[in-house]
């Protein structure tokens, strides 16, 4: 691994020449929105005043948003696209579709996001392996960037707020210059084709302005989650009153794990034509807080209520992933916390099984409905 | 071979014809679907209609008025497979809109006096499941285009359709859309059933409901959430029966009595 240095004026030619080899993607803001004043509620009102992120193919440097938090969705619809074709069919023959596979330059992912991938990673590449999901990463170059958290943030709590591995290149924003690592030969090719951008010696004050920097970083964390406990406050809590009460406030729209970096579930549904247009096999993204995910033939449902599939979805995040790997497969993102309508996520329920008050319209809800 | 093709028919009750109207719009498939089938019943699209037994018929509109409601039965009798077909059969549409039937007998005096209804003496407005039994639902406002493509299709080679359970906002967020409801902006998406595509909130305009709702649909939690958020009973309780009077009738009539 090396680290290299980047004026911030040479940030653009360097991009310029890279894009030439591939599609460059990146965070842009999004448009829309009522004027702020006008949301009652502060929670919402504090979300609504800022800009929303996307990434997006990228011709204009300049609309590359540099200081973003999270996108609104994860980069994993980069290598598993929301809704695709997987494959053309009729009588005789299939064929496969991976037109949403090209050479891309995924510029601007946050470490928690390069971790998301990373468990994707896992999650796909086991007996059964996905060759969509493996051939879209494999064709996708990742340059990291550093951020600052806000206070729905927690990647310090999932240990996913620095990154060792899952980047090709990495840029860490100071704010004069970027430190730039090297996380592979892929990326060590990047540089080589612009050499001159980038000067390898660092100065003792280069290296402190980076400790300084993180430091600053590593204290601007507002949100905390004692993550260690979980997995025995999922087994002690399973049949809490509080996982009912979340269940019935659950508006069952599957937006946390449409949002979640880690959600990979999907359908698989089969689209015929009348004549002799090919039949389409089409996969999208599902989630397991839907009623019909659960659903067997003959109409059977092994988790009927909503508190049960919200308890799943819980289970995987906190307690099942861990058994296997280690490691929750919650990356701090927060992006539940500022997508659930009714404000059940990972710190929610963190403080419910944790004992502690929890601020949430869910729990208010119940409140409200038992009186 | 011809008499391998299933009979089809396609009737339409109260509506605006927008989901017939849909299938004539079907220009590149018009072809192929008059093909794989015997169409004997569209009165929008053919004039030679045979009323005769039936494989499969898809019910446009709502029952409205005595006439339409024994057309339904005959219908139903004279059909193996009975299709929903678009939000006014599903779920009765904005002519089910009034909550209570007290409410929808001072209105029909209101708007015709004591008026001697000699052609069809009118009734409130229901869904076609209020008196028969439906085999397929097949919803929209109109029914999507690509939706009844595949359902038709299915239904033709003997399968069940294959529809989406989901509600508006999976969609919308597989389109990145940025919330509406955590925005403060009356949004049912949560309540509706996908399939649209999200069009609505994709332009920044929040769901009406035009789907119907889903069958998980959370009434009391939405409900609540946008009474936290600031808008009033009729306010929400207007836009929720707009497109889906009758499956949230019952919603509003336990909580009338709650509050009593």
């Amino acid at each position: 691994m090396r680290i290299l240095k980047l004026q911030k004026k040479d940030f653009f030619p360097f991009l310029e020449v890279i894009s030439k080899k591939a599609e460059l993607w990146a965070p842009v803001a999004k448009q829309g929105g009522p004027p702020a004043e006008t949301l009652p509620d502060p929670h919402w009102a504090s979300l609504a005043k800022r800009e929303k992120f996307s990434f997006e193919r990228i011709q204009d440097f300049s609309k590359i948003a540099m200081n973003t938090t999270r996108t609104i969705i994860p980069p994993k619809k980069i290598m598993v696209p929301a809704s695709f074709n997987m494959f053309h069919f009729d009588e005789k023959e299939y064929r496969e579709d991976l037109s949403h596979v090209t050479n891309r330059i995924l510029f601007g992912v946050h470490p928690c996001d390069i971790h998301g991938l990373l468990i994707l990673d896992k999650l796909f590449s086991q007996a059964y392996s996905d060759p969509y999901y493996l051939e879209a990463r494999k064709k996708t170059i990742i340059l990291g960037l550093s951020c600052w958290p806000d206070e729905f943030c927690f990647c310090k709590s999932t240990h996913t707020d620095i990154i060792e591995e899952g980047y090709d290149l990495f840029f860490t924003n100071l704010e004069s210059h970027f430190l730039v690592w090297i996380g592979s030969s892929r990326g060590d090719d990047l540089i080589r084709l612009a050499p001159d951008y980038f000067d390898e010696r660092l100065t003792e004050k280069d290296i402190k302005t980076y400790i300084n920097w993180q430091e600053e970083r590593d204290n601007a964390f507002q949100t905390e989650i004692n993550f260690t406990r979980l997995p025995d406050l999922m087994e002690l809590k399973y049949k809490a009153p509080f996982w009912e009460e979340a269940g019935a406030a659950c508006l069952a729209c599957g937006s946390c794990s449409m949002v979640c970096p880690t959600c990979n579930c999907y359908n698989v549904v089969d689209k015929q034509f009348l004549g002799n247009r090919p039949g389409q096999r089409l996969r999208y993204w599902d989630s397991c807080t839907l009623t019909e995910y659960s659903e067997v033939a003959g109409g059977e449902n092994f988790r009927g209520h909503k508190s049960q599939r919200l308890r799943l979805w819980y289970t995987h995040k906190l307690r099942a992933y861990v058994s296997k790997y280690g490691k929750p497969s919650c990356v701090g993102c927060g992006r539940c916390l500022v997508t659930c309508p009714v404000q059940i996520h990972a710190k929610s329920v963190a403080d419910a099984l944790e004992g502690h008050p929890v601020d949430a319209f869910w729990k208010k809800f119940a409140e409200e409905v038992s009186k | 071979m011809a008499q391998d093709k299933l009979k089809i028919g396609v009737y339409e009750l109260t509506g605006c014809a927008g989901d017939a109207l849909l299938i004539v719009d079907c220009e590149e498939e018009l072809v192929p679907i008059f093909t794989a089938a015997d169409i004997e019943v569209f009165l929008m699209a053919k004039s030679d209609n045979r009323h005769g037994d039936l494989d499969l018929a898809l019910v446009e509109g709502s029952v409205s008025t005595e006439k339409e409601k024994e057309e339904l039965l005959d219908i139903r009798r004279r059909s193996k497979i009975v299709v929903a077909f678009g939000n006014c059969a599903c779920v009765g549409g904005i002519q089910a809109a009034f909550l209570d039937k007290k409410n929808w007998e001072k209105n029909l005096k209101k708007v015709y006096g004591n008026h001697d209804f000699s052609h069809s003496q009118p009734v409130q407005s229901k869904p076609i499941d209020a008196f028969v039994k439906v085999d397929y639902y097949l919803p929209g406002c109109p029914v999507g285009k690509e939706q009844f493509l595949s359902t038709f299709n299915r239904l033709l080679r003997g399968n069940p359709p294959e529809l989406y359970r989901f509600p508006v906002c999976i969609e919308c967020k597989w389109q990145e859309n940025d919330c509406l409801l955590n925005k403060d902006i009356l949004c049912l998406g949560p309540l509706t059933l996908g399939g649209c595509g999200s069009v609505c909130p994709d332009h920044n305009i929040p769901c009406f409901g035009c789907w119907g709702p889903t069958e998980e649909a959370n009434l009391t939690s939405e409900y609540r959430l946008l009474l936290n958020k600031g808008f009033d009973v009729a306010a929400i309780k207007n836009r929720m029966a707009n497109y889906s009077g009758t499956r949230i009738a019952e919603f509003f009539e336990t909580f009338r009595k709650e509050k009593r």
